[in-house]
């Protein structure tokens, strides 16, 4: 069945078709439609809901869904994604697995609730305390925020740790003509879930306390999530002497300006990051050498920029279309690319 | 047993007490224990039962994802002073509004013990230093005292015991057990606090630290039932 959802609702449709059991959130814009959507239909399709009182609270209350088993979900934006570090740091370390959608505001602070792509470096390097990844995901249509959740929560699962979906408010707002998928339901005894011990009681802790090779077990966790899971989309890079680089609403215009540059002659490309953590190295390898990378971002730090150079090992000329909140236009890229 | 904490410690008599509760029910299979950081996490590898280590003040909402998705379990939020009433006091304040399932036990010493006796927002003013000389100097007012803030919620158990001699432990086991019952019965908010010693940190044997309990700091903290439903 189709129908046309904007991408905050269509996560939400797809979180359903993963088989969320619970979900806990405190509005804030721009990921509330999301919060909305449970509000709203939680009993319709037997979803635990519970509207929390603070962005702490909503991922703490996931953390308990979690450690039972169930497939819990939070959403939220800015300074809210900030306030959930502190559990996401002690999922990642208790080996607890969760789905937290941050639907990027602008700026830091309060900032405003224009698009941005402005919280890289805080997914992607951790953002609480401690050695920590989380896997990170990225979405460029209403359809990716349809895919996604299944892929996050299967990802969760398999490394037993947060996954963080991310798209801009741009995606968020977007109404697109979507195929939905068919609702499922997750059995929560699953293998990890807290039920009570005769003997031999189970424990939730840090596995830091317990595990005499925490080392390797935290090393080999990353080697597997980096060998394993780098997802992207490229875009006629085979013989592109420009390559773009850009995530969501960004894929989007950038998509729009290879095909002008092709129609003009020039030879441009598009690599999209899926998993901005694991970072898809793998899709820079077959690039002619002396192509130029030009990334397209909405923040003023460069953040996504840093870790393309980092992940090519800064081989490539690389330069930069980047605002903090106004989206760039294809004729501004075409007349950059025009420029170099 | 409970070997990490120290001698005297009130925990070990608040776990005693809660174990020997659990053993009469025969619900030892199906109780998983939300446990605090500090001094609660010292019996994390100790406790019989499923476990779970919390962040630094969020044991009553671990515990409510856990309880909204296994109704059937027996959810044990088991946390200190500091926990319950200074850096998680909003959950403490929205889940008692609520009135959601919660078997909650607050170890109140008044002080910051794992890190070595600072002051919680329970803490009395009373120490060595001060023991024998007059009170009146002393603002008990700013006391958090958890029944007048809770007053006004429909919750289900609220009391308040001491952890020094033998009559006011057998209190304590009293309260805990009809919080049991309460919250098997028919859920709802259910909480009891425990003014501990902490003989390491008030730098006093154990027999003092008792005794400053039961002949100072009880009367700034009422001990009893305040809602049984
Ligand atoms: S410091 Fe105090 S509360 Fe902590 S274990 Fe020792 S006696 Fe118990």
């Amino acid at each position: 069945m189709k129908k046309i959802l904007n991408g905050n609702e269509a996560f939400a449709m797809g979180a359903l078709s993963a088989g969320v059991n619970f979900f806990a959130g405190y509005p804030i814009t721009p990921s509330t439609d999301v919060y909305e959507f449970f509000m709203k239909e939680h009993d319709k399709y037997g979803v635990k809901f519970i509207s929390a009182t603070s962005e702490i609270s909503a991922i703490n209350l996931c953390f308990g869904a979690s450690v039972a088993g169930g497939r819990a979900l939070t959403a939220t934006s800015g300074c809210g994604f900030s306030l959930m570090q502190e559990a996401i740091s002690y999922m990642a370390s208790d080996f607890v697995p969760c789905v937290i959608l941050n639907v990027m505001r602008e700026g830091a602070g309060l900032g405003d609730i224009n698009r941005s792509q402005g919280d890289i470096f805080q997914m992607t390097k951790g953002g609480g305390n401690g050695d920590y990844h989380s896997i990170v995901l990225s979405c460029s249509s209403v359809r990716d925020c349809i895919d996604m959740p299944e892929i996050a929560f299967m990802l969760a699962e398999k490394y037993r740790t947060p996954v963080i979906v991310t798209y801009d408010s741009d995606i968020a707002h977007i109404k697109e003509n979507v195929e939905i998928k068919e609702i499922k339901t997750h059995n929560i005894d699953s293998n990890f879930a807290l039920v009570g011990s005769k003997d031999n009681p189970k424990r939730i802790q840090n596995i830091y306390y317990h595990d005499k090779n925490y080392d390797e077990t935290l090393k080999n966790k990353y080697e597997m999530i980096e060998k394993n899971e780098m997802r992207y989309r490229s875009y006629k890079t085979d013989d592109a002497d420009i390559v773009f680089v850009a995530i969501s609403i960004c894929e989007r215009i950038c998509m729009e300006a290879v095909n002008v540059l092709r129609s003009m002659g020039i030879k441009a490309g598009i690599i999209t990051p899926i998993t901005l953590y694991p970072f898809p190295k793998v899709a820079f390898n077959n690039l002619k050498e002396d192509t130029k990378i030009v990334v397209v971002e909405l923040n003023i730090l460069k953040q996504l920029r840093m870790d393309v150079e980092y992940f090519t090992k800064f081989k490539y000329k690389y330069y930069s279309i980047n605002h903090m909140s106004k989206c760039p236009t294809v004729k501004e890229i075409v007349e950059y690319v025009k420029e170099i | 047993m409970y070997d990490m904490l120290c001698k005297g410690c009130g925990h070990r008599t608040a776990m005693s007490i809660i174990d020997r509760i659990i053993k009469e029910y025969g619900i030892k299979e199906k109780t998983i224990v939300f446990l605090d950081v500090a001094c609660c996490s010292l019996l994390m590898d100790d406790i019989e039962y499923d476990d779970v280590m919390c962040p630094h003040g969020r044991v009553l909402d671990v515990s409510r994802g856990y309880k909204m998705l296994r109704k059937d379990k027996v959810v044990i939020s088991y946390m200190g002073d500091g926990a319950a009433y200074a850096i998680g006091i909003e959950e403490m304040i929205h889940s008692a509004r609520e009135n959601f399932d919660i078997f909650a036990i607050v170890i109140n010493n008044g002080l910051y013990s794992m890190t070595g006796g600072q002051f919680a927002p329970t803490f009395t003013g009373i120490d060595r230093k001060n023991i024998d000389s007059d009170k009146s100097e002393l603002n008990f007012d700013k006391v958090l005292k958890i029944e007048n803030l809770l007053k006004s919620f429909n919750i289900n158990y609220l009391a308040r015991c001491a952890l020094t001699d033998k009559e006011n432990i057998d209190f304590s086991y009293e309260c805990i057990k009809k919080q049991m019952d309460i919250y098997m019965r028919k859920g709802g908010f259910c909480l009891t606090e425990l003014i501990s010693p902490c003989p390491t940190n008030y730098k006093m044997t154990i027999k003092e630290n008792i005794d400053l309990i039961d002949e100072n700091i009880k009367q700034v903290y009422k001990i009893g039932e305040f809602i049984v439903k």
